[in-house]
């Protein structure tokens, strides 16, 4: 094998554990309250400049800001419920996902709009003492910036499924994703557990984005790219697993830099996007997914 | 304990309970009957806070229960069990128990009502680790009346318990409500079964497109023409 193979499986492996742990957060909001929030990668957006600006005004180490930037998001999760997604979720549960659609893309481009506005068009990175260091495996370079991304999206999924399995509040999410109207009769305050999963979901978005302003960069224009990519995992993975949504991140980092590699660089994205309609042909619920009633 | 006076309830344009007044006694079962597509289901729902009200009050203990939400109703005693797959499929039974008890606050109320639910069900503790899809028909219904048990209700109000049972089966799931009510849980149940709902029920009402036509004791339905020649095979 090739070094330049070696190294692009490596990158694509790290790459791929931020793909998934931006879908995280897509998948809770799409499993739960039955909204696609195509903002989502708005929400990364926000996150990595937070990281950012926590850097650059503060002196905060991302590491260091990743709880803040979890907790800021979160409120900023509550105030879009409040505002724009809880009436989203009045509706029937087949129309909730057109609406979500049309009110999450006027928020994804408001956000943009903003970003140029106050933190204008560039790009940027968060450049730290320890930014260029790196592992080696003979001569494969791993850059401790991007192996962060893979480990914040491990622990992340684990995380949560330790929630959704062990605790009360992850089992009225659970049985409030499987029937909303069941779960209400239950004695589940839903709006509530709504609330929250959309708020962890948005939360998941910006510690992504923490991550890419660390290992990659980030500029207004970011978002959808990132919204995309985590759909496409959805749909590898389907809903119900969290480890399974990572794996089907790292999944599609690999097939994009193999893409690349072998096909050529400008074939990444018709690389993923095939994979994509392959997997939505014969495994419409995904590898880890159950199907819905 | 429950007073429903003048109740409409109406999906858009479409109006399908017409001015329904009914009573549930304390300590008793009441049956609430008629064909498919009465509106049975629709009232309950709409008792529930699940659909809004046109018109019509519902009393529950002397208290005004419109604009609550659903879980504050369920917080207050007043449970219901909807018809079919009640309890989460892909949650196991234990899970299902444990949030039956959301609206419960103190960890002893927890542990007792278990205790209780086992005691009735005791193929539910054989099964408490098995998620709830993989039960049989009748098994899920004694899961359904499980959990709802869970909340330590004062009024257990059940959808249709007997829809897609067979009749054996039916017969268990009558005498554990008939149990319940004897445990101090007052009962609203509707039904399609009338002749078996008239032997269990302390009074029942008939609901035909939307409206109450006929009401009385079990005896009292059973001796009415009406009621004779539409629901009893005599």
């Amino acid at each position: 094998m090739s070094q330049l193979v070696a190294q692009s499986i490596v990158s694509g492996i790290l790459l791929g554990g931020i793909y998934g742990l931006v879908a995280l957060g897509l998948a809770l909001a799409f499993g739960v309250l039955n909204v696609l929030n195509v903002a989502h990668g708005e929400l990364l957006m926000l996150g990595g400049y937070l990281a950012f600006f926590a850097f650059t005004r503060w002196g905060l180490d991302p590491f260091v800001s990743l709880p803040l930037v979890f907790i800021v998001m979160f409120g900023v999760g509550i105030l879009l419920y409040l505002g724009l997604f809880r009436f989203v979720t009045k509706a029937e549960i087949h129309t909730r996902i057109k609406n979500s659609l049309l009110v999450s893309f006027g928020l994804a481009l408001a956000l943009q709009a903003l970003a140029v506005r106050f933190f204008t068009a560039d790009e940027r990175t968060i450049s730290t003492a320890y930014s260029s260091e790196a592992f080696t495996l003979g001569s494969i370079r791993i850059p401790i910036v991007r192996l962060a991304g893979l480990v914040v999206a491990v622990i992340a999924a684990l995380v949560l499924e330790w929630i959704l399995s062990r605790t009360r509040f992850g089992k009225a999410l659970r049985a409030t994703s499987e029937d909303w109207t069941r779960a209400a009769l239950t004695g589940i305050d839903v709006r509530r557990v709504y609330q929250i999963a959309f708020a962890i979901s948005a939360a998941l978005a910006a510690i992504a984005g923490s991550m890419v302003s660390l290992g990659y960069s980030v500029s207004p224009s970011i978002g959808l790219g990132w919204t995309l990519k985590a759909l496409i995992v959805v749909v590898l993975a389907g809903l119900g697993s969290m480890r399974g949504i990572v794996l089907a991140g790292i999944a599609l980092g690999l097939v994009e830099s193999l893409a690349s590699v072998w096909i050529g660089g400008q074939y990444r994205e018709v690389a993923a996007l095939v994979l994509f309609l392959i997997v939505l042909s014969f495994r419409p619920h995904g590898f880890f997914g159950r199907a819905h009633a | 304990m429950l007073e429903v006076e003048g109740l409409e309830v109406a999906y858009g344009d479409l109006q399908v309970v017409w001015g329904v007044s009914f009573e549930v006694h304390r300590d008793s079962i009441v049956a609430i009957l008629g064909p498919n597509g009465a509106g049975k289901t629709t009232t309950l729902l709409s008792l529930m806070g699940l659909l809004p009200r046109k018109a019509g009050s519902v009393r529950f203990e002397g208290e005004d229960l419109s604009g609550l939400p659903t879980h504050e109703i369920v917080g207050r005693g007043m449970v219901m069990i909807p018809e079919e797959r009640a309890a989460f499929q892909t949650l196991t039974v234990a899970e299902n128990l444990e949030l039956g008890a959301y609206s419960l606050r103190e960890k002893e109320a927890f542990g007792e009502a278990l205790g209780e639910v086992f005691e009735i069900f005791p193929r539910l503790a054989e099964r408490r680790k098995q998620a709830a899809g993989t039960l049989s028909g009748g098994e899920r219904q004694m899961l359904a009346i499980g959990k709802a048990l869970m909340a330590r209700p004062r009024l257990l109000i059940l959808d249709e318990p007997s829809l897609g049972l067979a009749p054996i089966v039916v017969e268990d799931i009558f005498g554990v409500i008939r149990r319940i009510r004897d445990r101090g849980v007052s009962v609203l149940m509707v039904e399609q079964h009338v002749e078996m709902a008239l032997e269990v029920a302390d009074y029942a009402y008939i609901l035909e497109t939307g409206s109450i036509v006929a009401r009385g004791t079990g005896p009292e339905l059973e001796a009415d023409v009406r009621v004779q020649e539409a629901y009893l095979s005599l």
